[in-house]
């Protein structure tokens, strides 16, 4: 009850739909139990001015009376009959039986209508006096009256009866539809990019929404600044760092060639190393800058070997140093359009990652398919994987796999990610050898 | 061999001389736009090394400038601007090559070789990555094991397909398009039987198979 009233107080829809019914129940309700009333009043009068009308017949006419037998009377309706008899006929009836005529009325009734309990059965009862100085009754079981009654009032009930759901019907479509632009709205918003920050089309949408969607645009606006601006310092940053850098690796160089003392010389290898994490961090803080920049790329028919084949000459070097058998696996070539510096960053880091992560004399294998409307380019290494719970992690910046003794700079799949929402593809990560849960294997779906 | 080297950066640049010098190039150094325009005016180079951030005058302009006066000098950009932009405009400002910061003193230096080369016509007679070197008018190869060993025409073509470029991958079919002259009929096999017969005369380690790719040798230093 409580989530029904907190869903109540959250949804206009909701809150609108439940008052309009409640509101269209109520005026139902009030209208049919007038309708109802009336309905049955109106019965009753017409049935008293049908006894008043056979009052009056009989008057006009002259007629006498002849009672009929109680064998006779059996061939009508016994209970809808109108009955006519004189008063004074009342004395020598029958019997206490309600079916055999004269009835018992009582002899003291004063001229006009009144309702009488007769042999057990309520009557509705008309005295008057003739002309001839007569005094007659015309009567009617009140039974057959009442129900007659009931009948055409609760037919007075049925429009209502259907006009009700119908209109429920109504209004609720109706709300519904009203609140569809909202729906569409949410919906469009929804499936966007997480890059995608235009504003939203305010043009087909009602009044009421529209200064809502008109600051959300404002917002959306002030955002994809802030977005920029932000993109745009990690680009400057590591720009300006690059000089730096440069003096710096060229310097130590230059400390290298020259003749050192054994000491001097162990402790200037790491000092080169940390050179050059450094130079590769500046270099991927770039590129990932560059990926995540809103800026359209040229595009052209790419062959995904030849992509293959420069990430290969560039990381050869570094998959020889640790021993580790780096191939490609498919033998026929797949083309696809897309930009092939992407592209190109894109495979380098996976490869790179897997060349890291893979243990000396391990492998690493490179495959492209061809699917129906996507190509399929799998990198897989002989190196533990990644866990199932962290490989959701391992795309976010500077995350990075415990236990690793990796210098690398968390960076990598950060830029893969980001290449990969740029360029609309999918990126899964899964074991190699799904059996002993080991072994990297990243799929990339690349639409055709 | 005089170079001309533009780098307003002191650390740089006062590396970089050091360097050359000790690879035997003579090194001016100037550290603004203005001032190396002048030295090419009184001075002929036979290489310039160009920064594009320059105070006063950009190193695009400078080099535009160079290239108006119908001035040919070899001119190689060293930059820490990547955006394709700033290649594009450079290689086709009349730069003959463009290196990015941070670079390796070693890869500054081949880089200037070979654009020395090209720039020199097809006058050098030997390729060499540091391990093998080929000459190209003996045909003869030489490693750190072996001296002037004496190759076959196809060995010959082979070796030198992989040594134009060194670390890059050439696939099988590239490679019989070098061996193989228009009309030839190619034979199955013919690559691995010569690379074969290379790595029994030169050594295994020469030439790198890559799976699933092709072969190379190695870049050397």
């Amino acid at each position: 009850m409580d989530g029904f009233k907190r869903r109540l107080r959250d949804s206009v829809q909701l809150r609108l739909s439940i008052t309009l019914s409640l509101a269209i129940l109520i005026v139902a309700l009030l209208a049919g139990a007038f309708a109802f009333t009336s309905a049955l009043d109106e019965a009753h009068e017409m049935q008293d001015d049908a006894l008043r009308q056979v009052a009056a017949l009989f008057d006009r006419q002259h007629m006498t009376l002849q009672y009929p037998s109680a064998e006779q009377a059996a061939g009508e309706d016994e209970d809808a009959r109108i009955i006519v008899q004189y008063l004074a006929d009342s004395e020598h009836a029958p019997s206490n039986n309600d079916n055999a005529i004269p009835l018992p009325f009582p002899t003291t009734l004063a001229d006009g209508l009144s309702t009488l309990t007769i042999a057990g059965e309520a009557f509705r009862v008309l005295v008057k006096t003739t002309a001839a100085g007569q005094r007659i009754v015309v009567a009617q079981e009140a039974d057959v009256r009442d129900k007659e009654a009931r009948e055409s009032a609760w037919r007075s009930l049925l429009p209502f009866l259907i006009l009700f759901p119908v209109l429920l019907l109504v209004v609720g479509d109706l709300v519904r539809k009203l609140f569809r632009p909202i729906a569409t709205l949410s919906a469009e918003i929804d499936q966007r990019d997480q890059q995608a920050l235009h504003p939203i089309d305010e043009h087909h949408l009602p009044t009421e929404i529209r200064p809502f969607v008109v600051a959300i645009n404002r917002l959306l606006k002030r955002v994809e600044q802030a977005m920029e601006t932000q993109r745009r310092f990690i680009a400057d940053a590591a720009h300006e760092l690059r000089s730096p850098m440069t003096a710096l690796s060229l310097q130590a160089e230059r400390l290298k060639a020259t003749p050192l003392s054994a000491t001097a010389q162990e402790r200037f290898l790491p000092l080169a190393e940390g050179i050059e994490r450094n130079r590769k961090l500046i270099e991927q803080l770039l590129a990932l800058a560059s990926a995540q920049s809103l800026t359209a790329r040229p595009q052209a028919c790419v062959s995904v070997h030849a992509v293959f084949r420069q990430v290969l000459e560039d990381l050869l070097p570094l998959a020889e140093h640790k021993g580790i058998d780096i191939g490609v696996e498919s033998l026929a070539d797949v083309q696809v359009v897309i930009n092939e510096m992407e592209m190109f960053i894109l495979l380098k880091n996976l490869v790179d990652n897997a060349i890291r992560y893979t243990p000396a004399a391990g492998r690493v294998d490179l495959k492209v398919t061809a699917q129906r409307k996507t190509v399929l380019i799998e990198v897989t290494d002989s190196g533990p994987g990644i866990a199932v719970a962290e490989q959701r992690l391992v795309f976010d910046p500077f995350y990075r796999s415990l236990g690793t003794h990796e210098s690398g700079s968390g960076l990598g799949l950060s830029i893969v990610m980001a290449i990969v929402e740029r360029i609309g593809a999918r990126i899964q990560l899964g074991f190699a050898d799904e059996a002993k849960q080991s072994g990297l294997r990243v799929s990339v779906w690349i639409t055709r | 061999m005089r170079i001309l080297l533009v780098e307003d950066d002191l650390m740089i640049g006062e590396a970089i001389q050091a360097v050359l010098n000790d690879a035997s190039y003579a090194t001016d150094w100037v550290k603004n736009g203005l001032t190396a325009l002048a030295a090419l005016d009184t001075q002929s180079y036979d290489l310039v090394l160009l920064d594009l951030g320059l105070p006063g005058k950009d190193g695009l302009d400078v080099l535009d400038t160079i290239r108006a006066r119908n001035n040919a000098v070899p001119l190689i950009i060293i930059t820490a601007r990547d955006a394709l932009d700033d290649r594009l405009r450079g290689l086709d400002g009349g730069a003959d090559d463009f290196l990015l910061k941070p670079f390796p003193m070693a890869e500054l230096l081949a880089r200037m070789r070979a654009v020395l080369r090209r720039r020199g016509g097809n006058a050098q007679s030997l390729l060499d990555n540091g391990e093998v070197s080929l000459n190209l008018v003996s045909k003869q190869a030489t490693t750190a094991e072996t001296r002037d060993v004496q190759l076959s025409n196809r060995e010959f073509a082979l070796l030198q397909a992989l040594l134009i470029r060194p670390g890059a991958i050439l696939s099988r079919s590239e490679l019989e398009d070098r061996i193989y002259g228009w009309g030839n009929e190619v034979e199955s096999n013919a690559v691995e039987f010569l690379i074969h017969a290379l790595r029994r005369k030169l050594g295994s380690h020469v030439i790198k198979n890559v799976r699933g790719m092709g072969w190379m040798v190695s870049k050397g230093a």
